[in-house]
């Protein structure tokens, strides 16, 4: 194989608009059609639709623009480049770590690649409970297919790595279902380092796909460049105020016929709150989600390492689908990634106990469970709140009835690794200690206390604050993007989402965003553009 | 204390303080303009001997060299911390390197240079299952970091056999 190609320092080469950072000077004052907050899975589908239907668009994004000519697959490059908080940001009280990415692409550009259309159990709750009649199965497939098409999404024929095919085998052994994960990747190498981002450019993201459409319409970039707030006049945004990244203070004003933000869960409500945006029924903020995420640890008597490989091949919804979507908290399962860093962060305990546990990397096998929060009253999720200096803050409460979810979720992944030969069993919780079977395992689970702080809790799917609603009194926005309240403002990212999604929600928000974006550019009076 | 959070911890310090007998101004700030200062350095020195206790390398001089390299990475992965995080991670570690804070908050009695790995590591246990938030989450954060700046260095990896990123064509 020789080396890929990087689209874009040919991009820049050929005359990009890129503004910010080491680019071009950040101008102080931007007119536009329409201005973006954000370049990653809702922006960047917005931006290449927008701009293709004739519209001068303006993508504002907070962090910088690397790419493949920059990605090392290092952590230590990665997680302080191109993730939000240097991939360490947290809850109000510090239990839950959230990945996000920060960065020209956004979370698309460090994902995983796991692509599922939104599960129709989720969209039919949505219609009960929120008024959101529009969101059938039916209606959002065409634009499912249109961004599936657009993202070279598609069955993953390559066998699972060794730390996914153990999830495939030991399920089955239980007599289990599980499948194959359907991935965004056009000539994927098989590298693993999807979270680092993609060197070879396989992988589909924003980053390399609808940013880099955008600006060959014409499109202008400003990188490294915060969206501070919005100035409001009578139900409508007159100007979008924006500052260098890490500077204080906005210097730079942008004018457009309309705004769209799409900075993602927590920063797209905080936004809206540093903008004192109206909030008649308490909605903003609130009901943001977090799949928390739990996770169970495994020797395997041979290797594993789970460093190499598409990092997420094989799933099971066992655990949602034999629940009720409003009873018990039900959970997803997968099999994570694992590079030295974030082993090393995740592997609970110290001394020679953890040291022990850290030799074994290249045998242990890891699962995780992704817990389907917000359909249920004691699952409300969290509220994003601004600190002092204007920064936002997700406070979200780790429930009873969400911690006695992940206890079950550490039963069952504990059981499936046993099923699928483990040598030991070391659940990710302050107390545990590697179990050598089964039934020792389970007693040792089922008396855990499951309280924030002794059970690890980690996201990397932040959704809602801004939730889609048939009635302004459900939610933030009207089931069209539009603001409630702001009549030239758009929403089109994860923080639309009224519940979690119950799946990793990157082609949820695709497909919603592509759907929102043609109909924005029609209400423009716009072009008729569709993705590629 | 349940639910107590970081941004509360001044409230935490003046408590612990109060209790300990330390006096507020003689506490040095554990990060200033950028670095780490002696004071973080101390703490994160020796939670790091004992956190890392079996994974360091047994020669003396090689062990040495290790913490520093550990130090030097430490202070790297807070600089690209945002500023809410590092303000109250230097609250944290200021007073830990106190006297008082160490004996509270720790549950420390020697001295950070005089304690041993098997002292270090009761304390570090204590803090990790005990009862008060503002415990655990010192101990997590301290875990966290310690285990990400440590490994994040490519000739730490021998420890957990892994062999690197694959290579690419050049």
């Amino acid at each position: 194989m020789s080396k890929p190609t990087d689209p874009i320092a040919d991009g820049l080469r050929r005359g990009w608009k890129v503004a910010g950072g080491s680019h071009a000077p950040l101008p102080a004052k931007v007119a536009c059609d329409v201005a973006i907050v954000g370049s990653g899975a809702g922006g960047g589908i917005t931006a290449e639709l927008l701009a293709k239907a004739g519209l001068h668009v303006v993508i504002v994004e907070e962090g910088p623009l690397k790419s493949s000519s920059d990605f090392r697959q290092l952590e230590s490059d990665a997680y302080p480049t191109l993730y939000q908080e240097s991939a360490a940001r947290k809850t109000r009280d510090k239990a839950i770590n959230i990945l996000q990415g920060r960065c020209v692409g956004g979370s698309t550009t460090v994902n995983w690649t796991s692509s599922f259309r939104t599960p129709v159990a989720t969209l039919d709750y949505w219609r009960q409970h929120f008024g959101l009649a529009e969101f059938g199965n039916d209606t959002l497939a065409p634009y499912f297919e249109q961004a599936e098409r657009r993202l070279s999404i598609g069955p993953w024929l390559t066998p699972p790595n060794e730390n996914n095919d153990l999830l495939r085998r030991g399920a089955a052994r239980l007599g289990i279902a599980a499948a194959s994960i359907q991935r965004n990747v056009k000539g994927c190498w098989n590298l693993g380092s999807c979270g680092l981002g993609c060197p070879t450019n396989a992988k589909q993201s924003m980053l390399v796909t609808t940013v880099p459409a955008a600006l060959e319409q014409g499109a202008t970039l400003l990188v490294q460049t915060r969206a501070e707030r919005f100035e409001l006049a009578n139900g409508r945004v007159k100007a979008l105020l924006c500052a260098p990244a890490g500077q204080a203070g906005p210097t730079i004003r942008i004018v457009a016929r309309h705004f769209i933000l799409a900075g993602g869960a927590i920063n797209s409500p905080a936004v809206l709150l540093r903008s004192q945006a109206p909030d008649p029924h308490g909605r903003l903020g609130v009901r943001t989600f977090l799949h928390p995420v739990v996770m169970s640890a495994a020797q395997m008597p041979g290797k594993v390492e789970g460093w190499q490989g598409a990092p997420q091949s094989i799933y099971t919804d066992h655990f949602l689908e034999t629940h009720p979507i409003d009873g018990a908290i039900g959970y997803k399962l997968e099999a994570p990634p694992l590079h030295p860093v974030i082993f090393a962060s995740t592997v609970s305990g110290h001394g020679q106990e953890q040291s022990d546990l850290l030799r074994q990397f290249p045998s242990t096998h890891v699962l995780l469970a992704l817990l389907r929060d917000g359909f249920h009253e004691e699952s409300p999720g969290g509220i994003v709140r601004l600190r002092g200096d204007g920064t936002p803050e997700l406070d979200y409460p780790l429930t009873g009835f969400v911690m006695e979810g992940a206890r079950r979720a550490l039963l069952s992944m504990a059981e499936i690794q046993f099923a699928a030969g483990a040598r030991q069993v070391v659940p990710v919780h302050e107390m545990a200690r590697p179990y050598g079977n089964w039934d020792e395992a389970r007693d040792a689970i089922a008396a855990f206390p499951m309280k924030p702080l002794l059970t690890k809790v980690v996201s990397a799917h932040v959704m809602g604050g801004c939730g889609l609603a048939g009635r302004p009194e459900l939610g933030v926005t009207r089931p069209d993007g539009v603001h409630w309240q702001l009549d030239n403002l758009s929403i089109h990212d994860g923080s639309l989402f009224p519940t979690s999604i119950g799946a990793n929600p990157q082609l949820s928000i695709y497909g919603i965003a592509n759907r929102l974006a043609q109909g924005l550019a029609r209400r423009l009076g716009a072009g008729e553009a569709i993705l590629a | 204390m349940h639910r107590r959070s970081w941004l509360k911890l001044s409230l935490g310090a003046a408590v612990v303080l109060a209790v300990g007998g330390g006096a507020v101004a003689l506490i040095e700030p554990a990060w200033r303009e950028g670095r780490l200062t002696a004071a973080g350095r101390r703490v994160f020195m020796h939670t790091g001997r004992a956190f890392l206790d079996g994974s360091l390398p047994i020669d003396n001089a090689q062990r040495t060299q290790a913490l520093a390299g550990l130090l030097d990475r430490t202070e790297a992965l807070i600089a690209a911390l945002p500023t809410h995080a590092q303000r109250e991670l230097s609250q944290l570690l200021s007073l830990l390197a106190t006297t008082p804070g160490r004996r509270t908050l720790a549950g420390l009695a020697p001295e950070w240079d005089d304690a041993t790995v098997a002292e270090i590591r009761r304390a570090l246990q204590a803090m990790r299952l005990s009862a008060l938030t503002l415990r655990q989450q010192a101990y997590q954060a301290l875990h966290d970091i310690t285990g990400s700046a440590y490994f994040a260095d490519p000739a730490t990896w021998s420890v957990l056999g892994y062999p690197g990123p694959a290579p690419l064509p050049a």
